[in-house]
């Protein structure tokens, strides 16, 4: 275990601070210090919040002394995305339309962190409106890959990516509709886990039906105790599910010896970049070792999922945008401008088939998946590319770009299943590759028990990037 | 299912109350396109008695290996 306290995972910090091995004082400052160092580089932060940050960590070192503990990351310091809500606070979501935004309410996800003792760094960056899968942002700057300055981080979680990976924050809140979690954490080298639809509210993070909220952090184990303080029902969200939650903890603790993982045929094995091919075929290698049985699958036609996904994403995002598309279009960045208003052309009949045909496509593949426990495919075909060849901004080819890199990530999105990205490998040229585990409605806790032998067995996970 | 043309792309705004130019129009139809060739042979086929809310029923299916 690290004795620099930035470096920790989130268990072991919130261990470390429970036994006083660390103040929070100390855990902060460590962490403030990684980001006056990385922040000019990356750009991952939207706000710093250095003074109210050391004075929570002091009021929960103060309650520690005294006996009492506010709950499992009692002072541990965090940041998330810009888009949850907190009262008080300025929530850009990214944008130049809200700019000046401060929520009244806070957040459900947010609110279960904060009751269980977490305090507050600042706020991430991200792509405007969570609407873009690379991290360039018009108003506030692309963010930057840790790994290499030049690439990007993937979004729409941008600043969450780059932040967990430089280790700046111990974890981060991301969300996912159409890779959001995935692709940074593929990208920046993070475990990222995107929730089934239901399982985590979406109360008071900008929701729209494909939105998942869920963590991007260092290892599956920390991401397992994030998902278990986080998840259930809310009364502000009915679409999160009651009913009582598995021990996420608990599950990652078990072998992989028996399970079956399924490797598909098509679709997400085709027109793969050769070092992601080496590393998908790497990871299935490593499973194998720890006591998994590898069997092909046949998916259905996961283009039609892709497909499916657009429709639906696209005319969502013009229906929640329109009063501002109406009323202040100069204010958004080019891009999502574009791409907001390809919704405005997409017929409600064709929205409400595609709605109608998520439970059937869900049941599909729900039977073509029968007789395995989880599927591995890559996030996307490429490791990161560079800032300068992904700003396509609003350029006819733009939306095909955009859908190329997320081809892997959108299916999924559409059938509302949980997934988990594991840091799998890095190319020749020093990138992180990350692989997706995808499993049953609400069975994070069998990705998560992969993710974590899969980590018991290699280091990727455990790579920082150092600064140029 | 037949992708929409730019001409009904510009008329399709125009009711939508955000007007676009002719060439937005094609840049949309040109963005948009794909999802409709990919989703046309779903298109159509969809049984009378099946509402969005079937995803929920599968979804909180007891599905085991």
């Amino acid at each position: 275990m690290s004795t620099e306290p930035a470096l920790l995972s989130l268990t072991e910090v919130a261990r470390a601070i429970a036994q006083k091995r660390f103040s929070s004082r100390e855990v902060t400052l460590a962490c403030l210090n990684r980001v006056a160092q990385w922040q000019p580089r990356l750009n991952a932060f939207m706000a710093i919040e250095t003074d109210e940050a050391l004075a929570a960590a002091d009021a929960a070192d103060a309650a520690l002394a005294k006996g009492n503990s506010n709950g499992a990351l009692h002072g541990v310091p965090l940041a998330h995305k810009d888009m949850y809500y907190e009262a008080g606070k300025i929530v850009t979501c990214g944008s130049h339309i809200r700019r000046d935004f401060v929520a009244t309410t806070t957040s459900t996800a947010l609110q279960r962190l904060k009751d269980a003792g977490t305090i507050r760094l600042g706020s991430l960056q991200m792509a405007e409106f969570a609407y873009g899968p690379t991290g360039h942002n018009t108003h506030y700057g692309p963010v930057h890959n840790p790994w290499a300055v030049d690439r990007v981080t993937g979004g729409s979680s941008s600043g969450s990516g780059a932040a967990v990976a430089a280790r700046l924050t111990f974890a981060a809140l991301g969300s996912d509709t159409g890779g959001s979690i995935r692709m940074p954490a593929h990208f920046c080298g993070v475990t990222g886990l995107k929730t089934t639809v239901g399982r985590i509210s979406r109360a008071g993070a900008m929701p729209q039906s494909l939105d998942t909220v869920g963590p991007l952090a260092r290892t599956a184990l920390d991401c397992a105790l994030l998902l278990g303080l986080m998840a259930g029902a809310d009364a502000d969200d009915p679409t999160a599910v009651a009913g009582p939650l598995p021990d996420y903890m608990a599950a990652t603790r078990e072998s992989i010896k028996g399970l079956k993982i399924g490797v598909p045929t098509a679709f997400y094995v085709d027109d793969l970049d050769p070092e992601v091919e080496r590393i998908l075929d790497d990871t299935i290698t490593v499973l194998k070792r720890e006591g998994a049985e590898i069997v092909q699958v046949e998916l259905p036609d996961q283009r039609q999922l892709t497909a499916a996904c657009q429709l639906v994403l696209a005319v969502e995002a013009a229906a929640f945008h329109k009063r501002w598309m109406i009323e202040r279009p100069q204010d958004y960045g080019p891009q999502v401008l574009m791409r907001l208003q390809n919704g405005l052309a997409i017929p409600g009949v064709s929205y409400l088939e595609a709605m109608r045909w998520r439970g059937p496509a869900l049941a599909a593949y729900l039977a073509a998946v029968a007789g395995v426990d989880a599927v591995i495919a890559p996030v996307a075909p490429v490791a990161a590319p560079t800032i300068a060849e992904s700003d396509v901004g609003n350029s006819p080819d733009a939306e095909a770009v955009i859908q190329r890199l997320t081809r892997f990530t959108r299916p999924i999105n559409y059938l509302g299943l949980p997934a988990l990205a594991i840091p799998s490998g890095f190319t020749k040229s020093g990138l992180p590759v990350g692989m997706q585990l995808i499993g049953r409605s609400f069975d994070e806790a069998m990705l998560l028990r992969i993710g974590a032998a899969f980590q018991r067995a290699t280091d990727f996970h455990a790579r920082v990037p150092k600064p140029a | 299912m037949t992708k929409p043309s730019p001409k009904e792309i510009k008329a399709m705004t125009d009711v939508a109350g955000l007007p676009v130019s002719a060439d937005v129009a094609a840049r949309i139809a040109g963005s948009i396109g794909p999802a409709f060739e990919g989703f046309a042979a779903v298109a159509g086929t969809l049984p009378f008695d099946l509402e969005p809310a079937s995803f929920l029923v599968v979804q909180a299916a007891k599905v085991s290996k």
